[in-house]
């Protein structure tokens, strides 16, 4: 869930049609239309990935006249359809997956119950990856493939390249040749699977 | 009761212009200005830390400026041909130690003395941030760094462009910019910051896994190995081929919590990261494990940047909120505060496993006087009872993606003054501690830095007798290296 309050503007006059913001929107909000950037404001969720890029601060955050919330309900799916989708991302339900935002993993599966197939659709619908747009983009393409879709980058786009190694995918030899230097490869998978595996008593862990 | 240890506050740097923070003309009133407050020499505390270049004399910059080159210019170079490209490749936080200048001259000395001893003149500065993607583009500015490299400076954000790199554990990747040249030098400094994520494993290395890598890469750190084996990443980044065929040599300020010990330059990265070990362990352990020993007091938050990283005595207000945990101890699995603790706290706002520890109960509240955005630090304003001053601080958290939840559980004050009124008030102690980056010393009011001055002695024997030998031992490093760096 994230209250959208602001959102990116566009100054016509100094943008050069750089394709900068388009490439690394993660909502692909953006299109560039006779070398200018055109924001569709109904669809950015206020990451400032664009104001912050822009080579010739062409684009500001502004304060929404009005604000919306963006939220999937996780009451709507069966629990056993979002657990299963979360473990098979070697996630908790409960867990926060965005730091930023606060999404939890238990609504970005209901999102992708509810149909989102990608990342920026996800994005979309929760607000996950709309702070930073840095630290959650491992949890979330795991979850997306742990939904049964495919991973794919955005053609010429730098909004994510791909999935990278976990805890569980370690190999020993790996393992073997650097625990001696202060790693704790597995009891840190230990403590994951810990997580992972807690069983939380449905209705008792709402504030 | 050695009274005669309370010295005069030391006056913080002043509030600095930025996109992250309020105009500085809304900060209307330092902390440390206040009636009561009064500073301790961090050397006062722990006599044993080492004697520091800066701050110092008059001329303690230009020492600095000669050192580094003195230093740097040990380094053979042999590899690097005229006409060959250079990055330097630099991180934000080092503009944040003393002032910002010792970085900026490190930075200016490698360039000089690379230019001087191989004879090129393609020498490009690449800054990376943490999650602040204007921070050094506004630092190389501040410090002019642009011309000095001949309009080569420029800064980097985890989003900019990517490129694959080969590891042992798979594709991880780099920054386009950081490693588009022949070469790449890797300047850094042995401050500890984060102690809660790096834990003091392979420091020196953290920058590849980190400011010189892509969004993927810093995920995989922050959420897919756990909290102890996270800094392989940069390891394994580094040790990866196609970095190691660019690696030139790495270039170190040596900073203790105190001031500017010196420069260390090697060609040997993990030689260069045993003796940043000692440091972080050492130096910065003791104050680390003497703020642990704080038993009540009120937070003041007092300096141009993030909430987290806001620092007394060298130590972030991030650590200090974890201080009721030995942050070094191996054996804790996750700290107070980190990114997978707070993942792991449930809806109720109850940790879903007993072992994990609550943020530091000694902290009965926070004063938020001058701090920026720019990281996210609604968990802090959520856990600890905060009072942010002045509405222009409220209204610029509220206007960032990453902190759109932190005034939902901070309360505004007008002023400075009613600020720690309320605080004083509500929490009933008058223990205060400022986290207003002070240099050579603390400032705090008079009431802490009397039990400071009490506890001092006992940390320092119990960490030099006890701890350290165990946090070297858990690190793998020889504690002979310690001998060598006290010669
Ligand atoms: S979602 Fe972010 S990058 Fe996209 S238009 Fe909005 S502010 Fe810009
Ligand atoms: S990044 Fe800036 S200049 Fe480039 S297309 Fe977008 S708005 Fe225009």
């Amino acid at each position: 869930m994230k209250l959208v309050s602001i959102m990116a503007k566009v100054d016509k006059d100094k943008c050069i049609g750089c394709k900068t913001c388009e490439k690394l929107c993660p909502v692909l909000a953006i299109q560039i239309e006779d070398k200018k950037a055109i924001i569709d404001e109904d669809a950015c969720r206020g990451c400032a990935n664009c104001a912050d890029r822009c080579p010739v601060y062409a684009i500001t955050m502004v304060k929404r006249e009005e604000p919306f919330t963006v939220k999937v309900d996780v009451k709507q799916f069966p629990k056993e359809a979002i657990d299963e989708i979360c473990r098979k991302a070697h996630v908790n339900p409960e867990q926060v997956l965005c730091y930023c935002v606060g999404t939890r993993a238990e609504e970005v599966a209901a999102a992708l119950l509810s149909g989102a197939k990608t990342p920026e659709e996800v994005s979309s619908m929760t607000g996950m990856r709309t702070g930073c747009t840095i630290e959650c983009i491992q949890p979330m393409l795991r979850m997306v493939e742990a939904a049964g879709n495919k991973l794919q980058p955005i053609e010429g786009g730098h909004q994510w390249y791909g999935k990278t190694i976990t805890a569980w995918e370690l190999s020993d030899e790996v393992k073997d040749k650097y625990k001696s230097k202060g790693f704790f490869f597995d009891e840190d998978k230990e403590l994951l699977d810990q997580i992972v595996n807690l069983k939380l008593e449905e209705g008792q862990n709402e504030k | 009761m050695k009274n005669n240890l309370l010295k005069s506050p030391i006056m913080p740097i002043s509030a600095k212009e930025s996109q992250y923070g309020v105009d500085p003309s809304h900060i209307k009133k330092r902390v440390a200005e206040m009636p009561d407050m009064v500073s301790v020499s961090l050397k006062d505390l722990f006599p044993d830390l080492p004697d520091v270049i800066y701050p110092g004399a008059e001329d303690s910059l230009e020492m600095l400026y000669e050192t580094a080159k003195e230093e740097i210019r040990k380094i053979d170079m042999g590899k690097i041909k005229s006409g060959d490209s250079v990055n330097v490749l630099a991180s934000h936080h080092g503009f944040t130690l003393y002032g910002g200048e010792p970085y900026a001259i490190l930075l200016r000395a490698i360039r000089d003395i690379v230019e001087e001893k191989t004879g090129t003149k393609n020498i490009r500065l690449r800054a990376g941030v943490g999650m602040r993607f204007r921070e050094t583009e506004e630092y190389i500015r501040r410090y002019k760094l642009d011309e000095y490299y001949n309009g080569k400076a420029k800064g980097m954000a985890p989003i900019d462009p990517g490129i694959p790199i080969e590891t042992e554990i798979g594709t991880l990747y780099g920054l386009k910019a950081a490693y588009d040249a022949d070469w790449i030098i890797h300047a850094h400094h042995t401050d500890v910051r984060e102690v809660h994520f790096h834990r003091q494993i392979d420091k020196a290395v953290k920058p590849f896994g980190m400011s010189y890598a892509r969004i993927e890469t810093r995920s995989t750190y922050h959420q897919n190995l756990g909290p102890r084996a996270a800094n392989f990443i940069a390891r394994a980044i580094f040790e990866s081929n196609f970095v190691q065929e660019k690696f030139a040599f790495a270039a170190f300020l040596d900073v203790g919590p105190h001031g500017v010990i010196g420069v260390d330059a090697d060609a040997d990265l993990y030689a260069l990261n045993d003796r940043a070990t000692f440091i972080g362990c050492q130096l910065y352990g003791k104050v680390m494990h003497l703020f642990g020993k704080i038993d009540e007091c009120i937070a003041v938050l007092d300096f141009p940047c993030p909430v987290p990283y806001v620092f007394s005595a060298g130590v972030i207000y991030a650590n200090f909120a974890g201080a009721n945990v030995d942050l070094y101890d191996m054996e804790k699995p996750l700290p107070p505060y980190t990114w997978y603790t707070e993942a792991f706290y449930k809806k109720n706002g109850k940790p879903m496993l007993d072992s994990i520890p609550p943020l530091n109960p000694s902290i009965k509240m926070c004063v938020h006087n001058y701090a920026w955005t720019g990281y996210p630090s609604a968990f802090f304003s959520e856990m600890i009872p905060t009072v942010v001053v002045g509405a222009e601080q409220a209204e610029l958290f509220d206007m960032e993606p990453m902190n759109m939840t932190y005034m939902n559980h901070a309360t505004i004050a007008k002023s400075t003054d009613a600020a720690m009124e309320f605080a004083y008030n509500v929490t009933g102690t008058d223990k205060v501690i400022i986290f207003d980056g002070a240099m050579g010393g603390l400032n705090c009011s008079k009431s802490l830095a009397e039990f400071l001055i009490e506890v001092a002695p006992i940390v320092s024997k119990e960490v030099e007798e006890d701890l350290l030998p165990k946090w070297l031992k858990q690190r793998g490093v020889d504690i002979s290296v310690l001998e060598d760096i006290q010669k």
